[in-house]
């Protein structure tokens, strides 16, 4: 039984369907790749999932416990942790700060397998943003906002980390970077469940992708089995060719 | 998980951390119980100036006038401390914060008229209904945006004047309640105006520790993250909802404070007391203090509670000033005149420092 079962999932705003049927199963040992064109339904699931939106139907099970329409902070709490599509932080606090907050509110379950981040300024380090700690959150460059984000992630002890566009607007060498921080997550006992854009980067990290098309799962499967899919490659750069 | 710094004195304790929870350790320094961190030198010495001038103040000789300003400074600084902490630290405005004080004031008066309970045994009660009323209003905050919560609160202060007039006997209609003296404790008697100042000097000051510690304790932390990114807070496991209706019912204590305080001071108060208007005077004096820093609500009491003194202004006049000098804040000091002060005061040390590093070259 996979750590995430996403079931017959369906979400309806009005009469504008994001997600219609979308059955997923997510396991925390190998690094899950969510694609598909714009509008697909990609960041309305990593919200249903994590409890901003509520399930119009269908069941989202995490750790064999039903979390459909749980408000977010519980979710997150109980080690399901997702990053925003924009660079979020705590604007006017310090990025040390900002690390805190998260160890403080996150799950508190400590467990064999994961990482005993003994001060914020480890996990800065580990995403690259050493020395920072004093820093204003609000004035660092973009790049950096995204490294604070995945550590505010991680400060807040996650068990599965829902990624949504880690690498978007990042160099490819920042990227690169970031591609070696996440394939290091598994092995320190963190699944990890991300969307993206970019092909040849999830084609390196992911060793699962998922396809969505208007709300539906169309492919899934090894990167080079999926990326070959005519369905999938229709549905990218239009039949005509 | 090692804790990393210097053993404790006798009030400081290191912060807790428990090598079984997914807490880091907080920040290095002793801390008071562990939690608050003791305050800086600096904010030591600030502490210290300002509880040697409320002492003094009286014994300045300054006139009756001035020292009934200053009772009404301090309380209303009392109530404006409430509103700093639910609008500094979270984020959330509110124009009907007068309404608050005036739950406050009006339990007293209707204790005092109806059941002869006079302001000792009086002041828990206003201040536990003053935060009940204030979780409760905040409750729309929950569902709505900043802006709209702002409307809300007007309408819901206009609302309470129109049931205070409309209150018939209980609440003394339009004309309003009497009460009589404070009940005298350790045999001081507080028809004197300089116990009543003394009095409500001590609930300031106690408002300032409590806000202290609030502020730069891991629950102030808190409310700042949600005020800084409510969609951040709650995916790091924070629960906004119930932290916004705990910081506007710490919020109505204050106020509830405030409104006794004031009561027992006036003798006598009316609905027209806690509507739109004197709101919005709170939200100005809020505004032009700073609401982040600790002693900007006390600033922003005495601007405008004084200036129209100090400056010799008639009522038309001192409210143009108002509004000339929350146009000045709004453009040039956004953080309030307190941080402005800060600003001074930072720039003077460092150019102390480049001048005493000049002449230690020489």
């Amino acid at each position: 039984m996979a750590a995430l079962e996403i079931t017959g999932l369906r979400k309806a705003f009005g009469g504008v369907v994001a997600i219609s049927g979308v059955d997923i199963s997510i396991e925390l040992e190998r690094i899950t790749g969510i694609i598909g064109p714009n509008g697909s339904g990609k960041t309305t699931l990593f919200n249903v999932v994590t409890g901003v939106y509520r399930p119009t139907a269908g069941r989202v099970v995490w750790q064999g416990e039903d979390i459909s329409g749980q408000p977010p902070h519980q979710i997150a709490r109980k080690g399901l942790v997702r990053t925003f599509q924009q660079a979020m932080s705590f604007q006017e606090l310090s990025v040390r700060e900002n690390v805190y907050i998260a160890s403080e509110h996150g799950s508190q379950r400590a467990d064999a397998a994961k990482p005993r981040w003994g001060s914020p300024e480890e996990i800065l380090s580990f995403v690259g943003l050493d020395g920072h700690g004093e820093e204003i959150a609000g004035s660092m460059p973009f790049g950096n906002l995204r490294r604070l984000g995945v550590a505010v992630a991680l400060a807040a002890n996650p068990t599965l980390l829902l990624l949504d566009e880690p690498a978007a607007g990042l160099t490819d060498r920042e990227a690169t970077a970031l591609t070696d921080l996440i394939i290091q997550l598994p092995k320190m006992g963190i699944g990890v469940c991300l969307i993206d854009h970019h092909m040849t980067f999830m084609a390196a990290l992911c060793e699962r992708l998922i396809v969505l098309d208007f709300g539906t799962k169309i492919a899934e499967g090894p990167p080079d089995a999926v990326l070959h899919d005519p369905k999938v490659m229709e549905v990218y750069l239009g039949n005509d060719l | 998980m090692e804790n990393t710094f210097e053993k404790p004195g006798a009030l400081a304790r290191p912060a807790q951390t428990s090598s079984l929870s997914g807490k880091l350790a907080p920040p290095a320094g002793r801390h008071l119980a562990g939690i608050v961190p003791l305050p800086s030198l600096e904010q030591s010495v600030a502490g210290v100036l300002v509880l040697a001038l409320l002492l003094a103040l009286p014994w300045l000789h300054l006139g009756y006038r001035f020292l009934s300003i200053a009772v009404t400074t301090g309380y209303t600084a009392i109530a404006l401390y409430g509103l700093g902490l639910q609008f500094g630290q979270a984020g959330i405005m509110s124009t009907g914060h007068a309404a608050l004080i005036g739950i406050g004031a009006y339990t007293a008066a209707i204790l005092a008229n109806h059941l002869g309970i006079g302001f000792w045994i009086a002041l828990p009660f206003s201040m536990i209904l003053s935060a009940i009323v204030g979780g409760l209003i905040s409750l729309p905050a929950l569902r709505v945006g900043g802006q709209h919560y702002i409307i809300i609160t007007f309408c819901f202060c206009t609302l309470l004047v129109v049931i205070l007039t409309n209150g018939g006997w209980f609440t003394g209609a339009a004309t309003g309640l009497d009460v009589g003296p404070i009940y005298p404790v350790f045999g001081i008697n507080f028809d004197k105006l300089r116990n009543g100042y003394y009095l409500v000097a001590l609930a300031l000051v106690i408002t300032l520790v409590l806000t202290y510690m609030l502020t730069n304790s891991p629950y102030g932390r808190t409310l700042r993250a949600i005020r800084e990114n409510e969609p951040l807070a709650r995916a790091v496991g924070i629960n906004v909802d119930l932290h916004k209706i705990g910081v506007c019912t710490v919020s109505g204590v204050f106020a509830g404070l405030a409104g006794i305080l004031q009561v027992y001071y006036l003798h006598h108060i009316s609905p027209t007391l806690y509507g739109a208007f004197p709101s919005m005077f709170l939200a100005l004096m809020m505004m032009l203090g700073g609401a982040k820093l600790i002693y900007g609500p006390l600033i922003g009491a005495i601007i405008v509670n004084f200036l129209p003194e100090v400056m010799d202004l008639n009522p038309v006049d001192s409210r143009i000033a108002y509004g000339i000098g929350l146009l000045v804040v709004i453009l040039l000091l956004p953080g309030g005149v307190s941080a402005g002060l800060v600003d001074i005061y930072r720039w003077l040390v460092a150019r102390w420092r480049v001048l005493s590093q000049i002449s230690a070259a020489h």
